[in-house]
């Protein structure tokens, strides 16, 4: 169960913590309403999905298609979808389902040859890089022992992704292009399509698309009525009825 | 009643003069009316041909097509309609941006293409946050001030009344602004979000003054445009209308008085006659064609990274390393804004995601201080980073994986301060063309190189240094940050010097008598403003010495004054217009 949390405190956050170390995502509630990646959040109530009726239609089909369909992968080959898949999952730390298809989402993107507008001296097409990345990625697990970066353990995983994030992958892929550049170049589109998704919106709390409605409540600590509030203002077990759960068993 | 109290009454009444394109819009659908816009063939020789349909090339053509020139814009994105293309939503808004190849390098390479670049009507004022301040009187002479960057040819002075002409027309509404040229605006201050709120306090804290504004957002409906609605989407396009860019400012008047804007059209050269020296026209693709507009006289509009590109891979006898390049001037002190930004946390909800993010500013470190031991100085400004944005600053304080998304849970409790540090222009800060990197239509791509100098490393620290201080007087507990920049400027820059400039202070390109270039990249220096309304401003003041005559060299002035007549097809007269037989109507 949930162990009661200040979110007015700002014990929580990694910067704070022993070890720049965040805690159990699981100790937070289960989403009771609509969809978080993984099922926890702060807004457990809060579904951006019931307010789709006040957006306007144009902003609507942009965003319902992204829960709606995801899209078939056409841009990878099978080996690459193995390791960049793992590889996003442990930047996105989606350890369990439901998650948000990022790799499939960024293969979209890159598919259909929609690129960001620029690309570092060095570095190949952005295309290239993501190819590069997984012969890369695959390349350190061998240097760690294992067969490929997608069977490798959590464990050896993390220490690949932190030292990718710092900069220091070395040998075969990481002598010819620049690992932070890469890095960058990853990280732009995993980070775009995990947080364009609805269900991470509910994670954390974002109002989704405003127009026509727009806000009127912006002040300190102030909230639109359909916004979502977040979990711990409210009792776990007298809140039945402000949680609309009254008659649940 | 007194003169203050008149002026607060008429705030938000008066209509600008000379630009009634607030008023042309439609009060129902936010598409710019364009049924009666002229069409020009490509063989009649217009006045003036503008390649770009943004801060620069939109003012200016809407200033001349009323002075009577025909004007063609060439844009090389879509005629916008807000209604249908603009979504309120971040990755949906990807095709605002120039998202064609371009290389990057230098020591501090500068990432393009997102918030530093235009594609369609409007250009990049469509998702510019709104910030419209001046410029200060010390930016136009900072050579001579502080020893530092470059003079410009003109002074504050010529530009002033285009800013207040401007600040009429976006329209400006903000706080009575003590910085620089003191001046009030012509809408009173937006209502500010909880998080600006807490800012200020702990600016004040400090003795930091923060006023709210200047932004280009509509306090009160003006004209046809609504009032804006706090939806905080700014960046992605106003769907509303209240944001000013000139999609909704200058575009509809200047289609008005006959100007043609031509969108979806790619220019890939400028041509000049070898034998004259003057320029005859451009070439560009529409529909995966080649066409060529003639033109007496061309402005380029590009932006400073496709201006010079387009110059450089405009080569000819004359100019065999680049139209007015032979100098090898052109492409030269590019210049970026440092820009880092610091969050701040706070015990209550703040949800930054509501409201324009522009909602405070100070330039109180503006100008130079020598006790902080570099030129020059910065302003502070507001950002209120969507979610994409937010996990990039994230990811930027160095996590990934359950830290950024506990981080991003924690998403409403955050606000956001930004710096525009002004960074000196540098010869070696170049954009060239990259022969081994082509667009989709074969023409070689720009690169920019970019290294910082001492001052603007000094400069960035000591301004982050200080909004880490605000949060701290404002009790922040826990802090992120994030290195980047904003705007570009610069590239072809304006001077007194051939060897040292590609244009007069005219904007003419040096030996080109009917050459000019009309948007940010003639800046010598960038000051620590957003440089929208410098744009603008500029453009204006240009199109006033082109339409007054002051410029003799220009065919299209010598021939309507000695009366002669065309001998092609006779375009129409504004305001009723049918297409002039053999016109194009593919207006897409």
């Amino acid at each position: 169960m949930p162990s009661t949390r200040d979110f007015r405190k700002a014990e929580h956050l990694p910067n704070l913590r022993p070890g720049k170390q965040p805690a159990d995502p699981d100790e937070l509630p289960r989403q009771r309403n609509g969809v978080t990646p993984q099922m926890h959040g702060r807004y457990p109530d809060y579904n951006v999905l019931d307010e789709a009726s006040h957006w306007d239609e144009v902003t609507r089909r942009v965003v319902l298609e992204r829960v709606e369909s995801t899209p078939e992968i056409r841009f990878f080959t099978h080996p690459e979808v193995l390791t960049l898949g793992a590889f996003c999952d442990v930047v996105m730390a989606q350890d369990r389902e439901p998650k948000i298809p990022v790799l499939n989402m960024v293969d979209a993107k890159l598919f259909a040859g929609q690129l960001d507008g620029f690309r570092f001296a060095g570095m190949p097409d952005d295309r290239e890089t993501w190819r590069l990345a997984a012969k890369g990625l695959d390349a350190v697990a061998r240097q760690h022992g294992c067969t490929d970066f997608a069977s490798a353990s959590d464990e050896v995983q993390h220490k690949i992704v932190d030292a990718f994030h710092q900069g220091e992958l070395r040998g075969e892929v990481w002598d010819e292009i620049n690992p932070k550049r890469a890095w960058s170049v990853l990280m732009r589109s995993v980070l775009s399509a995990f947080y364009s998704h609805p269900w991470a919106w509910n994670e954390i709390g974002f109002g989704g698309p405003a127009y026509p409605r727009g806000y009127a409540r912006l002040g300190r600590g102030q909230r639109e009525s359909w916004e979502g509030g977040p979990a711990f203002e409210r009792d776990p077990v007298k809140d039945t009825h402000a949680r609309g759960v009254e008659g649940a068993e | 009643m007194s003169l203050h109290g008149l002026r607060t009454l008429a705030r938000g009444a008066l209509r600008p003069p000379e630009n009634d394109s607030a008023f042309l819009l439609d009060v129902h659908r936010r598409a710019v009316p364009r049924e009666r816009m002229a069409r020009y063939d490509d063989a009649y020789a217009v006045d003036l041909v503008i390649v770009g349909a943004g801060a620069g090339g939109g003012t200016l053509a809407q200033r001349l097509a009323r002075r009577g020139w025909k004007v063609v814009v060439l844009e090389s994105g879509p005629f916008w309609d807000p209604d249908e293309d603009w979504v309120s939503d971040e990755a949906g808004s990807h095709k605002l941006y120039w998202t064609d190849a371009r290389v990057t390098g230098g020591e501090d390479p500068v990432e393009l293409g997102k918030n530093n670049s235009g594609h369609g009507v409007g250009g990049s004022m469509v998702h510019y946050a709104g910030y419209c301040p001046r410029f200060h009187p010390s930016d136009f002479e900072v050579r001579t001030r502080d020893g530092v960057g470059e003079d410009w040819p003109i002074s504050y002075r010529d530009l002033k009344p285009h800013y207040e002409r401007l600040e009429l027309e976006l329209p400006v509404a903000g706080d009575y602004w003590p910085w620089g040229d003191p001046h009030r605006y012509p809408h009173g201050p937006h209502p500010i979000a909880g998080g600006a709120d807490i800012a200020r306090e702990g600016a004040r804290r400090l003795g930091i003054e923060v006023r709210v504004g200047p932004v280009g957002i509509t306090n009160g409906s003006f004209g046809n445009r609504p009032h804006c609605i706090y939806r905080g989407f700014c960046l992605q396009a106003c769907k509303v209308n209240a944001k000013a860019s000139p999609l909704v400012t200058h575009i509809p008047d200047a289609i008005e008085h006959g100007a043609e804007i031509r969108a979806n059209c790619m220019v890939t050269a400028v041509e000049i006659d070898d034998s004259s020296g003057r320029i005859t026209g451009v070439r560009y693709i529409h529909d995966e064609v080649e066409r060529f507009q003639h033109a007496d006289a061309v402005a380029v509009a590009g932006y400073s990274i496709e201006t010079p590109r387009l110059l450089l891979n405009s080569t000819s006898r004359r100019y065999p390393h680049g139209l007015a390049n032979n100098n090898d001037q052109v492409g030269r002190c590019v210049m970026v804004q440092g820009a880092p930004q610091v969050a701040g946390r706070f015990p209550d909800e703040l949800r930054m995601y509501k409201a324009p993010p522009p909602e405070i500013s100070s330039e109180q470190f503006y100008e130079t201080d020598p006790a902080r031991g570099f030129a020059r100085g910065f302003s502070i400004q507001t950002v209120g980073p969507l979610p994409i944005e937010w996990a990039q600053h994230v990811m930027a304080d160095g996590h990934w994986g359950r830290a950024l998304r506990e981080y991003m849970r924690d998403y409403n409790h955050w606000y956001t301060l930004g710096i525009l540090s002004e960074l000196l222009p540098l010869p070696e800060n170049r954009v060239t063309v990259d022969s081994e990197v082509t667009d989709q239509n074969g023409i070689p791509v720009a690169r920019m190189e970019y290294t910082q100098c001492e001052n603007d490393r000094k400069n960035i620290a000591f301004a982050k240094q200080t909004l880490h201080d605000i949060w701290e007087a404002a009790g922040a507990q826990d802090v992120l940050e994030i290195d980047r920049y904003a705007h570009l400027v610069g590239g072809c820059r304006m001077g007194v010097d051939p060897e040292r400039s590609v244009v007069d202070s005219d904007h003419r390109a040096w030996g080109i008598p009917n050459l000019f270039i009309a948007d940010g990249s003639v800046m010598p220096t960038q000051g620590s403003a957003n440089p929208a309304l410098t744009i603008m401003a500029l453009a204006s003041r240009l199109a006033d010495r082109l339409a007054g005559g002051r410029l003799d060299a220009h065919a299209a002035i010598a021939r309507r004054s000695s009366g002669r007549r065309r001998t092609a097809p006779s375009p129409p007269s504004a305001p009723h217009r049918p297409a002039p037989a053999g016109s194009r109507t593919d207006e897409s």
